[in-house]
């Protein structure tokens, strides 16, 4: 090879080599080009853009939650406080090692395995990684010191310190209080003032949901700097929230404790009111729970609260329905007056069944051999059963069912609790529209002894009640007294004018004569009642006498072995005598006997209120 | 005034005799002086970057230092001296990367890394300039134009280095190394129907490959196509370093006052996405400036390469000029949000030792191959 082809060759290679870079040069300076273009872009063109979203990373909002209100007695004792609770958190998004995390949690801080499993089917269910979950609401001294010596080991916990709920009488005022849980996404919704943060813990029954707005107070924020673990740099700037009201409740503590001992775990329900003003004084609804394990600011078994058979959380005062059975009545009575179909002299035989036609259905009375000679007075004090059904075939459905609307049957009271029933006030329109049959009228017969279609709540019977108590007026019932320094209104609800205003004190003689009468129904009261009250005694039938052939002793026998097929007891009742103090309903369900059962409880109440106030 | 000595009698006098070895770092003010400025303003922007951390930019000072007293030490050198040695140097490459599969180095994630105890390097960065060269320098070994199979034990050699890379496992830096290597196969003639059907071969297996790539790479190319599909991962990446940069503006927010680049917002804001930081604080303005700067380094580095007097420097230098391009353009493509996250320091500015004492040695070599000026 000679040195002048090696030249040329060495000149080829170096022309291709330039060849080559010039291609080179031209596929770079092509992504050069589009580099270019998007600096610019970021730098000038958009640079508005991005200099927000630098700021907004920068700086944020952060929401600062008021302590909620408390829940004191009206003498300021507190009820309901709030707790400071450690919460174990994990956010799933940060590690790739969930199951050992979860493990070592478990067998570390002695977590229940239900908590574990818990968790673990909310990973499965949603994807919810970049979300903080619960594992444990409130962890033991024993255990957050234990968490913070190893706490290195699971990045992605940490412990969140909170406020939570706790009820110092636990049992006691569960139906009243209600408990906390969870903002739902519907309740984040709904609230367009104050914005709910996820796993927020707001009332979900009770007063606790009812006042849950005064109560939460409204958010406060502080603007603070930020750097991208989110960790505060410094603040910028503060609004305070808004401090939280204070609630006071008109419940009367130790009125409280005896109505729940009285009823001794049985199912039932106690309302008892101040007539003159509508607050409520005791509200018991057994069986109840302790909204504590609902907080979980106690431990305890949540499930057996929310899946027990008998419904500790079903406010049986204020959502059960019960045929209002001989209590409705003295309001028959004064309907029938009203209407002048019967005077205080009309008289009837009672002979313990009632036809509308010779050799028609028998409507029995209670008392097998009937009661004699009876007139409106005397049928209350023995509760004849026989009167109130010939006086039904005089009077019509549609009376009788707007005078009781008068008394609030049939619509809710409005008392500041959730969950009300209105109960049933039938007429024919609802009879057709709900049971597609025509009015007939052994309903209305069976309607005039509080049977059949007619139903209450133990709450719209106390507020009914009271009518006759204050002769003509019934108040808003309420259990909150004062909200911070503001005392609630006593609102007028109903207001009853009758004809002759007189009726008021005979009715008020007759059922006075229930206790005090040695032939009323409650007598038994006399042997230890120390305050003169009035009341009615009821008792719900929950089987109908079906088979009108036999005796209604017979059939009692029969049916009523079971004891959930036995009677409701009821009472109604309002002392003293005069200047009533309180009036008050008791229902003992499967109680049997309204004046065994019911009427000493509601005597018991109010000689204990009535000796309390003076 | 007092008459002073000629300068080169000056530099002469005190180096023995040996003029043609006389401080070659001197030959090319211009691209010596383009190397400090850009790694003093590197340091600067370091600095701020790093949260104002002293320790950082002290030990990357160092590290500077060190590469520039390599590089200086290798420009002394005549090419035919090493020539021949880069090959070996080569194989020395491949055995450190197969030594950190092998014996991976403990506290690092990955790895990538050798601890020689007083200073841990990556092989990885080692290789991206050993492979270029030693092809280089082995394809114009004879005086003839690179038979097939030369060219094929060449593609064999650097497929192998980048095989190792990627099996770090790094997939930015494989393909790095691969087009390192491939440059210089590339300007020397390779022939364009052989890469023409590599091509089509290769777009025809790519679906094959893709599934081959673990899902944490596959990841940072789909967060590339939509970065919304990842906001919190690599896609954060990005969309932080677009906001930072956007947010500069034309003239920046001032030197330290960047708000993202000081809150930590950025990630590896030192390192990969530094320039994140110059643009955020420095603006439009200071992303220009920089690669002007290092436009006026390739310029030098190419002028060099086109005047060299022999095969191999043209051939090696011009590789050398094009790493340099790549390098860049990678790291601003990824920065700005135009290719994917793929894990490369911008060169001479980011920090890390291996990079820029391989860059400063690269420089060297450029130096070292510049056509003997009489003067």
């Amino acid at each position: 090879m000679s040195e002048i082809s090696n030249f040329e060759r060495e000149n080829k290679a170096f022309k291709l080599l330039k060849r080559r870079s010039n291609f080179l040069f031209f596929m770079i300076s092509l992504v050069g080009l589009a580099v270019l273009f998007q600096v610019i872009k970021l730098t000038i063109i958009d640079a508005n853009i991005y200099t927000t979203k630098a700021e907004e990373n920068r700086i944020i909002r952060v929401p600062i939650y008021p302590s909620r209100g408390l829940i004191k007695f009206s003498d300021n004792e507190l009820l309901v406080e709030n707790v400071v609770s450690q919460a174990l958190l994990i956010i799933p998004a940060k590690t790739l090692e969930i199951e050992r995390t979860l493990e070592e949690l478990k067998i570390i801080l002695d977590i229940k395995e239900e908590a574990i499993e818990d968790i673990k089917q909310r990973l499965d269910s949603k994807n919810l990684t970049y979300e903080s979950l619960v594992i444990v609401e409130n962890l033991t001294q024993e255990q957050l010191s234990k968490y913070i010596v190893e706490r290195s080991k699971w990045p992605s916990t940490s412990v969140k310190a909170q406020l939570m709920r706790f009820n110092i009488y636990g049992h006691l005022f569960s139906h009243v209080i209600g408990y906390m849980g969870p903002v739902s996404n519907e309740e984040m919704q709904d609230s367009n003032n104050f914005k709910y943060p996820l796993r927020y813990r707001i009332g979900k029954t009770g007063v606790e949901k009812f006042y849950e707005e005064e109560m939460r107070g409204s958010i406060g924020y502080k603007t603070i700097e930020v750097d991208v673990h989110g960790n505060e740099l410094r603040e910028l700037d503060r609004v305070f929230p808004e401090r939280a009201k204070d609630i006071y409740i008109s419940l009367d503590k130790d009125l409280q404790l005896l109505a729940r001992k009285e009823l001794d775990g049985r199912k039932g329900a106690i309302v008892a009111l101040d007539p003159n003003t509508g607050l409520i004084k005791a509200l018991v609804s057994s069986p109840d729970y302790n909204p504590n394990i609902l907080n979980k600011t106690e431990l305890g078994n949540v499930n057996e609260i929310l899946n027990e058979e008998r419904g500790p959380l079903f406010n049986r005062a204020i959502s059960g329905n019960y045929p209002p059975a001989s209590t409705i009545k003295p309001f028959i009575g004064l309907l029938g007056l009203k209407e002048k179909v019967i005077n205080w002299d009309s008289t009837i035989e009672d002979e313990g069944f009632f036809q509308i036609a010779p050799e028609g259905r028998k409507y029995r009375g209670w008392k097998e051999d009937g009661h004699g000679m009876v007139d409106l007075n005397k049928s209350i004090i023995e509760s004849s059963d026989v009167f109130f059904y010939k006086l039904a075939t005089q009077l019509t459905i549609d009376s009788i069912s707007n005078f009781l609307a008068l008394f609030g049957f049939g619509s809710k009271t409005g008392i500041d609790l959730y969950a009300e029933t209105e109960g049933t006030l039938p007429n024919r329109k609802w009879k057709i529209g709900k049971i597609g049959e025509s009015w007939f009228i052994g309903d209305t017969i069976n309607l005039a002894i509080g049977q059949g279609y007619l139903s209450c709540s133990p709450l719209q019977l106390v507020v009914a009640l009271s009518v006759l108590a204050t002769r003509g007026k019934a108040y808003k019932p309420r259990v909150i007294e004062k909200i911070d320094n503001n005392f609630t209104k006593t609102q007028l609800l109903y207001e009853v004018e009758l004809t002759n205003e007189n009726d008021w004190q005979r009715l008020e003689d007759s059922l006075s004569s229930v206790v005090s009468a040695w032939n009323g129904t409650a007598f038994n009261l006399t042997e230890f009642g120390r305050v003169k009250i009035a009341g009615k005694t009821g008792t719900a039938q929950i089987k109908s006498l079906i088979d009108e052939e036999l005796t209604a002793k017979e059939e009692y026998e029969g049916i009523r072995l079971e004891e959930i097929n036995r009677d409701h007891a009821l009472f109604v009742g309002y002392g003293p005598i005069p200047n009533p103090l309180l009036s008050v309903v008791v229902i003992v369900e499967n109680g049997e006997s309204g004046s065994a059962i019911a009427a000493p409880i509601a005597q018991r109440l109010i000689d204990f209120y009535v000796e309390s106030k003076i | 005034m007092p008459r002073k000595a000629p300068l080169d009698f000056q530099l002469n006098t005190n180096l023995d005799g040996n003029k043609t070895t006389s401080s070659k770092i001197f030959i090319d003010p211009v691209l010596f002086l383009s190397l400090i400025t850009i790694l003093i303003f590197g340091l600067f922007v370091l600095y701020s970057a790093s949260g104002q951390s002293i320790s950082m930019v002290s030990r990357q000072a160092s590290y500077i230092v060190f590469g520039l007293i390599l590089m200086m030490f290798i420009s002394r050198l005549d090419q035919a001296l090493y020539k021949s040695f880069l090959v070996h140097l080569f194989w020395l490459g491949l055995i450190l990367l197969l030594w950190v599969l092998i014996f991976p180095a403990k506290g690092y994630s990955t790895d990538r890394w050798i601890d020689l105890g007083f200073i841990s390097f990556q092989p990885s960065e080692t290789i991206r300039l050993f492979l270029p060269l030693a092809v280089a320098a082995y394809l114009t070994r004879k005086q003839t134009r690179p038979y097939l199979k030369d060219w094929a034990l060449v593609i064999l050699a650097i497929l192998i280095s980048s095989f190792l890379v990627y099996k770090q496992p790094d997939l930015g830096t494989a393909l790095i190394v691969f087009i390192s290597g491939f440059i210089p196969v590339f300007l020397s003639g390779f022939p364009l129907s052989i890469l023409l059907i590599s091509l089509v071969l290769i777009s025809a297996v790519s679906p094959f490959l893709w599934n081959s790539l673990s899902p944490y790479m596959q990841g940072r190319f789909l967060t590339l196509i939509n970065p919304n599909t990842d906001p919190l991962g690599a896609g954060w990446n990005i969309a932080q370093s677009k906001t930072a940069i956007g947010s500069g503006g034309l003239l920046g927010k001032g030197y330290l006052s960047g708000t993202q680049s000081q809150l930590d917002f950025i990630p590896e804001s030192h390192s990969d996405f530094i320039l994140s930081v110059i643009g955020e604080e420095l603006g439009f303005i200071g992303i220009c400036g920089l690669l002007l700067l290092y436009g006026i380094i390739l310029y030098r580095v190419f002028s060099i390469a086109f005047s060299a007097d022999t095969e191999f420097s043209r051939l090696s230098l011009t590789s050398i000029g094009f790493i340099f391009l790549i390098y860049i353009l990678v790291n601003v493509s990824m920065v700005v949000g135009v290719l994917p996250v793929v894990g490369l320091p911008l060169p001479l500015i980011s920090q890390g030792g291996t990079s820029i004492i391989m860059h400063l040695m690269a420089f060297g070599f450029v130096l070292s191959m510049k056509k003997r000026q009489t003067w």
